[in-house]
């Protein structure tokens, strides 16, 4: 493979140019150094402050190219053993204070999303693993989307979910509840007008979430459909339509 | 349930993005678990797929994933946002592990095919495929693109499998001084070429 070097690099001529302290914080950061003087370097920049500045400046240019990485869905016992390597235990059980509308108004007033995420998963445990559908980052700014009630049957609210359209996505906040006695796991549906119900995925019974809505299924999302749970076997109803009992509904009023 | 999507690290939506990670891992610092697991469900399959370029074997990537976390829970506090955005600490902390992770394996357990060729420039998006990039990103292919071709190749590809000068030189059946001379010259035409 050499003859399909350049000859400038064949004939490396004058020698390589000589290693610097950039150029060395370079191939750090590159990431092109053998083991042990990876580690010699690494321990400078614990103790040399203008060496530590050329690396997080070589950062600063290289690290564009992690952009071009795609993201991959991580299973789910990732998270179940970071949570047992930081020594957590199960938090107390849930506060409840959720089954009151009104409060979820008003929370879904606040300024951001991301806030809203904390402050509820900060009251609710003990945690399942982080639902690994694909979840999109939550928008600081709040515009004035209107939020549907998905209620269970009896009228109680089961979860609310918040549309926003231009994104294709819908954060879905549940109200805390009891897991299902069978195992069997929540799968929200979108069921346009007079047509199929259409998968959304799973979501979580007690964490706020995002869930992205496929393309094909972007359309659906006006009023007069109906976001649907189902309860499903674990890892969702098998062949894309629902397979065990509605729990909570409620029609879109964008 | 749907593979986690791509998303740059740094595009022109990323304004809210990283303002919300920034406050998330400073709820982090503080201890907030509840930040710390929103945290987790924004970023890890970002960093997975970081982890995964450098560390094929998913149970090696699962590990260093393990220990990215880990480590944002323990160490929050010296994120600086003066110095980078969150989720470049993020990604920049995701890679350095899997690259020291990397260095502690057998060398016959490390992925052995380099592609030397100009098939990889395939694999990095066009300015146009990406014209929702920021400025960064579009300077550092900017700049790439000033070198010449192998190099550049050379260079992306040492970047994104993290293999030292001597695997390179093997890999590519050329002398180790020539790939050293070849990655410097690239870096200093590089650093001249984003910051002249």
């Amino acid at each position: 493979m050499s003859s399909n070097l350049p000859p400038d690099d064949r004939d490396p001529g004058p020698g390589e140019p000589p290693g610097t302290d950039d150029l060395l914080a370079a191939e750090l950061v590159l990431g092109v150094l053998s083991a042990e003087a990876r580690r010699t370097a690494q321990a400078r920049t614990a103790a040399d402050s203008p060496f530590a500045t050329q690396v997080s400046e070589w950062e600063r240019r290289l690290v564009p190219w992690l952009s071009d990485v795609e993201g991959v869905a991580v299973p789910a016992h990732v998270w179940q053993q970071i949570k047992r390597q930081l020594g957590w235990q199960p938090e107390p059980a849930a506060l409840r204070l959720w089954h009151s509308v009104g409060l979820w108004r008003a929370a879904t007033g606040l300024a951001s999303l991301a806030a809203v995420a904390i402050w509820v998963t900060r009251v609710t445990a003990p945690a399942p693993p982080p639902p690994v559908a694909a979840v999109q980052p939550p928008r600081a700014e709040l515009a004035a989307r209107p939020v549907t009630t998905l209620a269970h049957d009896d009228g109680t609210p089961g979860w609310l979910a918040s549309v926003d359209t231009t994104r294709g996505t819908v954060l879905m906040v549940p109200v805390p509840g009891a897991p299902d006695a069978q195992g069997r796991v929540p799968e929200l549906w979108i069921i346009p007008a007079g047509k199929p119900p259409r998968s959304l995925g799973l979501v979580s019974v007690d964490k706020a979430h995002t869930v992205t809505v496929p393309p094909d299924s972007r359309a659906a999302l006006v009023p007069g459909s109906v976001l649907a749970i189902s309860l499903e076997p674990p890892g969702g109803a098998p062949h894309g339509a629902p397979t065990g009992p509605i729990i909570a509904k409620g029609a879109l009023n964008t | 349930m749907s593979e986690a999507r791509a998303r740059p690290l740094s595009n022109a939506g990323a304004a809210p993005l990283e303002a919300s990670l920034e406050a998330l891992l400073s709820q982090v610092a503080l201890g907030n678990r509840a930040a710390f697991e929103t945290l987790y469900r924004e970023t890890s399959s970002r960093l997975f797929g970081i982890c995964l370029r450098v560390l094929p074997q998913r149970a090696e990537a699962e590990e260093v994933l393990q220990e990215v976390f880990t480590s944002v829970w323990r160490n929050a506090s010296q994120f600086q946002p003066t110095r980078a955005a969150a989720m470049s600490w993020l990604g920049i902390m995701a890679r350095n592990k899997a690259i020291d992770r990397l260095r502690t394996l057998p060398p016959d357990t490390r992925r052995t095919a380099l592609e030397f060729a100009a098939e990889l420039e395939d694999q990095s998006a066009s300015p146009s495929q990406q014209a929702e990039a920021l400025t960064d990103r579009e300077r550092l292919e900017h700049c790439l693109e000033q070198l010449e071709p192998r190099r550049r190749s050379l260079i992306r590809q040492a970047f994104f499998a993290g293999l030292t000068y001597d695997e390179l030189a093997v890999r590519l059946d050329a002398p180790l001084g020539s790939v050293k001379s070849w990655i410097r010259r690239g870096l200093l035409q590089l650093r001249a070429c984003l910051e002249p």
